[in-house]
């Protein structure tokens, strides 16, 4: 064998292909390389694909072609059968004879009141039985009208049937080809026959066809086809049972959840000083001038501007609250982050562990995980902030680990070898290398905390999450608009004066 | 110029999980490179290594990619753990140094230059170069001092707050250079510094750096995979062959005496006959007047890929100039005598 690549000669290409298809060699051998041969589709037929469809696909391994063409078949099947058997007009049917009921009720009520006398309450059921009879002589022509279509749809189905087998017929050697190649590439890729993908395929056909079928065709399959059998006997039990385990937890580590919710209360009542009891001036002029000096004047005007709509629409004390539990969660994120960052990019068995906590944490959606932090730290404030940095924490940990493995192995063996201890290590060369990525993620962590903001609120949060909870509660347009462009600029000052101090240390350094 | 800085015996460094089984198993067996990765699924990195490198000495060590230079290398201030034998640098043994020694034998004694520089990004060149005095905690005055002196050396002052960036590749790697004289140590290791350049920048720093180390008097292993360099600036030579030592010995040595094939494959690709050939030094057929008595019908033809040392035979058996075919057989050129001595002269005509 020639395998040198360069020079594929019909004839080692014949004997691989032998080698690949085992049965039916010489036929395959020609069809792909009447395939090959050709750069459009190549007309290819294969009547064994055509005749046994996905069960062709099944023995020879094109698992691909199994399923795409099991669910074209069945398709098709279910149009056939419902034109054969299916009780196409059985609802109008049924609207029909309700009607009929209704109107023979009408009928009988106006001839009691005609007896009583009443002859305009007499009339009117009879109009009333009138019209009814008229949308029970419409119903039952529909139903009619869709029993007669029964041939229709038994025709479009056969033809569906046939327009599939084509186009099995026509693909499958195209398809079985593609295969071939994958198979040169990698070699566990299945060859020849297979009786036992077969049987396989068989089973999924069997199991999938007649139940598919029964319910699409008959008109009123059994509830065991269409409803799971087991109701609410499993869930009810387990739901009590998890209510007791989270009323136990709450109970036995109750001076943990309390330790926890003081810590975070700390540091929010800190910055709460800062923010809120300090006059708004001082803190206005802090950041304008914060923002000039990291991030330049034009974001310095923003700010300024800013600022000025929080102060002008009365939403400042409210907004700085918001700003605190912001700041809050994310001097936790970034405490407790960073350093486990580091630890993970230094240690990638513990990475392994921890990724899919990480992911566990960012995907989660915020309202499940509130159910246990209501349960353990109640409401309030800190519990706000402790699932803000559950959402939060993620990106600042996976991307400060990203920047610490991104440090080139050889830049470290330099520093160790002239003699760097670990954490001059750490200081002087792994943490500086990897700031680009530990910024990015600061920088993510900071917006995911504001964004956390108002989905915080509906736990007692407070601050402009809670002023746009309460614009939801009554549909209240215009608070709810106020409220929502302030959270953004609030966003977009912190996102710019960050950007700002990102771009002048990488810009530096 | 016989007090040995540098002494290895019998090293063995075997990279992988099952390592000591494996070495275990060479020792009784004597098990080759490639029979290793079968049986243990281990690469030999080096294998038995002994030399020892006297006070003052440049000593070159030389092999093909992946032959294990810089595993070598490498043990020498043990950045990495032999799997056998006893290294000694300037009288210790350094498998017995604890972590405290160790860091302080790499500090004071032992700088390192690597193939890929390795600077710091974020730092200045300055300070770059002052980093091994950071890390052994001088003050900041002693370090720019140093540091100063150290960029003066390679010829690079002016350059003192640039970022490594804004810096040519081998303006780079006289930091580099910079940075290993910086903590002025006794032992210079040099992985391959100059692989990465171009050659006439590589020529240049080869030439700074023969100046340097005769003026400092450092004991240099120098590691390259280029025979030209290593025959230029060792005064030894080591060759290595999979993780072996195949010859040691002076430049002269390694290429009058080759130790077996493989060396004497690396000494014939060194000699300039082989590497110049008829097509660059022939005049054009069309330009050529024959002398009297020549007559190009007569003359013996060669393909124009023929190299000096063979034109050189063919000349001794003829008179008459050579003529030069191209690669379809048609006359192109030719050479006579004194364009071919010119050739041999300067490999141009
Ligand atoms: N950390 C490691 N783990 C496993 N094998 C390694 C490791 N480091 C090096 N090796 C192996 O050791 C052998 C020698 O590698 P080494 O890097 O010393 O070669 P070298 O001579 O420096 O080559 P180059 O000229 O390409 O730098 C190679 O076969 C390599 O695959
Ligand atoms: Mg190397």
């Amino acid at each position: 064998m020639t395998d040198t690549g360069l020079e594929l000669g019909p004839k080692s290409l014949d004997s691989s292909v032998g080698e690949f298809v085992k049965e039916n060699s010489d036929y395959y051998s020609t069809e792909f390389a009447k395939i090959q041969g050709k750069t459009g589709f190549a007309w290819s037929w294969n009547t064994m694909a055509a005749i046994f469809g996905p069960l062709w696909g099944a023995l020879r391994g094109l698992w691909g072609f199994f399923w795409t063409f099991l669910v074209l078949e069945l398709f098709a099947l279910v149009q056939i059968g419902r034109g054969l058997w299916g009780d196409l007009g059985a609802s109008q049917m049924a609207r029909w004879e309700r009607l009929e009921g209704l109107v023979a009720k009408r009928q009988q009520q106006a001839k009691e009141l005609l007896q009583q006398g009443d002859n305009e309450g007499a009339n009117a059921a009879l109009n009333v039985a009138g019209n009814l009879r008229k949308a029970a002589d419409n119903a039952r022509d529909a139903a009619e009208a869709a029993s007669s279509e029964a041939v229709t749809i038994l025709v479009v189905g056969l033809v569906l049937l046939v327009i599939v087998k084509v186009i099995e017929g026509f693909y499958a050697n195209v398809n079985y080809e593609k295969q071939y190649l994958r198979w040169r590439a990698a070699p566990e890729v299945q060859t020849g026959l297979s009786w036992p993908s077969a049987a396989f395929g068989s089973f999924l056909l069997l199991g999938i066809w007649p139940l598919t079928l029964y319910r699409f065709t008959v008109s009123k399959p059994d509830a065991l086809v269409t409803e799971f059998p087991i109701k609410k006997q499993f869930f009810t039990p387990t739901a009590n049972w998890l209510e007791g385990g989270f009323d136990w937890l709450a109970v036995e580590f109750g001076n943990v959840f309390k330790g926890v919710t003081a810590a975070i209360r700390a540091v929010l009542d800190g910055l709460e000083v800062i923010l809120v009891a300090t006059p708004w001036p001082v803190v206005m002029l802090v950041i304008v001038v914060t923002a000039w000096r990291l991030a330049g004047p034009r974001v310095a005007v923003f700010s300024a501007a800013a600022l000025a709509y929080l102060a002008m629409f009365g939403l400042w004390e409210v907004s700085m609250i918001t700003v605190a539990l912001l700041g809050a969660a994310a001097f936790l994120c970034l405490l407790f982050g960073i350093p486990l960052g580091i630890w993970f990019g230094k240690k990638p068995r513990a990475y392994t562990i921890a990724l899919p906590v990480l992911d566990f944490m960012q995907t989660m959606p915020a309202f499940v995980y509130l159910i246990p932090i209501i349960a353990f730290f109640g409401t309030g404030k800190p519990p706000g902030v402790l699932a803000t940095i559950i959402f939060a924490m993620p990106p600042v940990i996976r991307l400060t680990a990203l920047g610490m493995r991104q440090v080139p192995e050889g830049t470290k063996e330099a520093a160790v070898a002239f003699g760097c201890t670990r954490w001059q290590l750490l200081t002087n060369v792994e943490i500086p290398l990897a700031m680009p990525s530990i910024m990015t993620g600061i920088n993510q962590t900071i917006l995911m905390c504001l964004s956390m903001v108002v989905i915080a609120s509906l736990i007692g949060a407070g601050g402009l999450g809670a002023n746009i909870l309460e614009a939801l509660q009554y549909a209240a347009k215009g608070q709810g608009m106020l409220a929502g462009l302030a959270i953004l600029f609030c966003a977009m000052v912190i996102d710019r004066i960050i950007q700002g101090m990102y771009r002048r240390k990488t810009g530096q350094a | 110029m016989s007090e040995s800085v540098i002494k290895l015996q019998g090293v063995w460094k075997i990279f992988g999980d099952r390592a000591d089984e494996a070495m275990a198993a060479v020792q009784q067996r004597g098990l080759t490179k490639p029979e290793v990765l079968n049986e243990f699924g281990c690469v030999v990195g080096i294998a038995d290594c002994t030399f020892s490198v006297e006070r003052g000495e440049i000593f070159c060590v030389m092999g093909l990619s992946g032959s294990g230079k810089s595993t070598m290398v490498r043990h020498l201030n043990r950045l990495i753990e032999p799997t056998a034998g006893s290294i000694e640098v300037l009288g210790k043994d350094m498998l017995a140094l604890g972590g405290e020694e160790l860091r302080e034998m790499r500090a004071m004694h032992i700088g390192m230059v690597f193939q890929h520089m390795a600077l710091l990004p974020h730092r200045t060149v300055r300070d770059n170069v002052g980093f091994p005095l950071q890390v052994r905690g001088e003050p900041k005055s002693k370090r720019w001092e140093v540091s100063q002196q150290c960029l003066n050396l390679v010829n690079l002052e002016g350059y003192e707050d640039r970022f490594p960036r804004e810096l040519s590749g081998g303006m780079q790697q006289r930091v580099g250079l910079a940075r290993a004289l910086a903590s002025n140590p006794e032992v210079l290791l040099m992985d391959e510094p100059f692989s990465a350049l171009d050659p006439l920048i590589r020529r240049q720093l080869q030439d700074q750096f023969m100046a340097l180390s005769a003026e400092l008097q450092k004991t240099t292993v120098f590691i390259t995979h280029d025979l030209d360099e290593a025959i230029r600036i060792g005064n030894r030579i080591a060759i290595m062959k999979d993780g072996m030592i195949v010859q040691i010995g002076t430049p002269e040595d390694i290429v009058t005496n080759p130790a077996d094939e493989y060396v004497k494959d690396f000494v014939e690709g060194i000699s300039k006959l082989k590497l110049v050939f008829a097509h660059s030094i022939m005049e054009k057929i069309s330009d050529y007047k024959p002398a009297r008595g020549e007559n190009l019908t007569k003359s013996p033809r060669t393909p124009h890929d023929t190299d000096l040392d063979h034109l050189i035979d063919i000349a001794t058996t003829t008179t008459q100039p050579i003529v030069i075919q191209d690669s379809a057989g048609k006359d192109v050129g030719v050479i006579n005598k004194s364009t071919l001595l010119k050739g041999i002269q300067g490999g141009k005509a």
